[in-house]
């Protein structure tokens, strides 16, 4: 037992050192922070892993920092993470808020050090931004554009007047809530009419429960209208289990490798690709640019593309 | 708190006389079948579709994972012990299932075996580590839901495998309208509770969450108990995991998240007791019904978030203070009070 202590106190030491000599030698390149929302979600995961790798093929440019939540509702923990990283005197710290209000005032206390801060995924009150006279470009999609292709795409498949549901993201959740609009934005054009819209908290399995609920509820709806595609997934088996395959259709965002199968397979009908392996790396891109040449920051939005079945 | 009171020390008989269980068992199902029999009637009322056979096989075939993972819980609190790693473990049986699928290519048989041993191995490593050090479960199955959650995210790369046809077929296998998963996990309540009513196995469950001094006084090995019983509530997970991964059709990096309160909840409301000694699986079984009515005909009803949560905290108390009218009403009769 000691013996094993030791072994690991040694392992410890020695990481800890190559840890050091490896700041130390490389402290001329700007130090960039990734402050991540959840990463037991694929989407964040996805987005830490492309920072990542191109942190990797351009190493000689800069160094990355990259740290998450456990949960997207641990928010207090997050707000840590921006403290340690000011007490590291990163250069810029590019966040991907768990709450759009709870974290502009560290984000500000960060900004006063002389940080760069780079607003992605999740974007903050524009309210609590000016309360607090911080300025932070975002950097990222608009989710309620996409949503909006997604619905238009799905429009094209249904006649006026038909019926259809929306399954919501997390009630709290900035995109979410985008996303909502956006899928009401191309129904109401379109002259469907949405007869219930309920959150399924961005889960599978909450999802697969309230669809079937809703199915049941109202018989006669055509469509269900999903946040995400992992609620997508639950609301497919849903409606399978309801017999109800071909009569009502299913449509997601995010375009998650399990849903890039089911696109292909004619199950789902669409999803909005953001370019998650990109959108750290486009608020990354953004954080060096300002780094260096110290403009004047503006939001910068990044691409949404429709996918459906290859033709 | 009814008879088996722990600071009341039941000398002469540690575990009651199988009719008096029984008996105290089928009062308790009455009364939570009277409990369904309302929300069933209110929904009806409420909502137009609510009252079809459509809407009832559907539950029942939404229901067989949670009802899996609340037998388990059953055993385990009737020990006066607490499984918190159960949605860890769902999520975890349910990667190593969808890897060995996806990655291997290994024959469907293999998966599921491989699947339902990972949950047996994190069940049993519970109840060893319980017993060896004598730690309160609560810390160890606290710590076994953050391992095995990290352990999935770990082994899924936090991605979700889509499985389709591979695995999506046992899931359709059905008779009638019911499919067989359900029937599963109606014979494995079935036996859960003949286990624990007639067997030693089943008399010591319930002689250990009494007290568990005077269960070991009288000769009960209680550490091989215990550890069986973390196992058995493991492997359960396993079998849950399957029947998620089929329903779905794919294995979640988050599956199961949050099993473990909504298992907590579904037993206590089946009247067994967080304190041990008593507890009925069949009435787990009517607990996970009660809280699968109301969710979903609270989401029929379409109402907001914040509303439904709060009328599911109050019908999970509200159900639990009918328990205890129950249980001084049964413990007036002769015979049954300690």
């Amino acid at each position: 037992m000691r013996l094993f202590l030791g072994i690991i106190l040694i392992l410890a030491l020695t990481a800890g050192l190559t840890g050091c000599s490896k700041q130390s030698a490389q402290s001329h390149k700007p130090r960039i922070a990734l402050v991540m929302k959840s990463l037991s979600n694929e989407f964040f995961k996805t987005m830490a892993d492309g920072a990542t790798a191109h942190q990797k093929a351009h190493a000689s440019e800069y160094d990355l920092i990259a740290n998450g939540i456990k949960d997207e509702q641990d928010v207090n923990k997050q707000v840590e993470l921006v403290e340690q990283m000011i007490a590291q005197g990163v250069d810029a710290i590019v966040i991907a808020p768990a709450d759009s209000k709870a974290l502009v005032s560290v984000c500000k206390k960060a900004s006063d050090a002389g940080i760069v801060v780079i607003n992605i995924d999740n974007r903050f009150d524009t309210g609590a931004l000016k309360e607090a006279g911080l300025t932070a470009p975002f950097v990222g999609p608009d989710n309620r554009k996409g949503a909006k292709l997604v619905g238009e795409a799905l429009a094209k498949t249904l006649k006026a007047g038909d019926k259809v549901a929306i399954l919501e993201g997390a009630p709290n959740a900035f995109n979410g809530e985008q996303r909502k609009l956006g899928f009401e934005d191309a129904m109401k054009a379109a002259g469907m009419k949405v007869v219930t819209s309920q959150t399924a908290y961005w889960e599978t399995d909450k999802a697969n429960a309230l669809a079937r609920s809703m199915i049941t509820a109202h018989p006669e709806i055509k469509a269900l209208l999903c946040a995400n595609d992992s609620m997508a997934l639950g609301a497919l088996n849903a409606v399978e289990e309801s017999g109800k395959t071909g009569k009502i259709t299913v449509v997601g965002y995010d375009n998650i490798s399990a849903a890039k199968q089911l696109v292909n397979d004619g199950r789902l009908l669409a999803t909005a690709d953001q370019h998650a392996d990109q959108l750290a790396v486009y608020g990354i891109e953004y954080a060096l640019e300002m780094v260096d040449k110290k403009g004047t920051p503006a939001d910068k939005e990044t691409p949404v593309d429709l996918v459906t079945k290859a033709k | 708190m009814g008879q088996w009171d722990p600071i009341t020390p039941v000398t002469h008989h540690p575990t009651p006389p199988f009719e008096v269980t029984m008996r105290k068992g089928i009062t308790d199902a009455l009364g939570l079948c009277a409990v369904i029999a309302v929300l069933i009637a209110f929904f009806s009322l409420k909502t137009p579709y609510f009252l079809t056979a459509r809407n009832f096989t559907g539950l029942a075939n939404q229901v067989p994972a949670a009802i899996l993972v609340a037998v388990g819980m059953t055993y385990v609190l009737i020990t006066a012990g607490i499984d918190l790693s159960v949605g860890s473990l769902v999520g975890l049986s349910g990667a190593v299932l969808g890897i060995c699928l996806d990655r291997f290519g290994m024959p469907l048989p293999f998966a599921i075996l491989l699947g339902m041993a990972a949950g047996l191995l994190a069940g049993t490593i519970n109840g060893l580590v319980t017993v060896r050090w004598a730690l309160p479960p609560f810390i160890v199955t606290l710590g076994m839901l953050e391992v095995a959650r990290g352990a999935t995210f770990l082994l899924t790369e936090t991605r979700t495998i889509y499985l389709g046809s591979r695995i999506g077929g046992l899931a359709s296998v059905a008779v009638g309208n019911i499919s067989v998963l359900f029937m599963v996990a109606i014979a494995v309540v079935i036996i859960a509770q003949l286990v624990l009513d007639r067997t030693s196995f089943g008399r010591h469950l319930i002689a250990i969450g009494a007290n568990d001094r005077a269960a070991f006084l009288s000769g009960v090995n209680i550490s091989r108990v215990k550890v069986t019983v973390y196992a058995l509530s493991g492997l359960l997970c396993g079998l849950a995991a399957l029947i998620n991964t089929a329903r779905m059709a794919s294995a979640n990096p988050n599956a199961g998240t949050g099993f473990e309160l909504e298992a907590i909840a579904a037993v206590v409301i089946g009247g067994t007791s967080l304190m041990g000694g008593r507890g009925s699986v069949v009435n787990s079984l009517f607990g996970v019904a009660i809280i699968a009515v109301l969710s979903s005909g609270l989401s029929q009803m379409g109402i907001e978030e914040a509303t439904k949560r709060m009328v599911t905290g109050c019908v999970i108390v509200l159900a639990v203070i009918l328990d205890y009218y129950r249980t001084r009403l049964t413990a007036k009769e002769p015979g049954i009070a300690s």
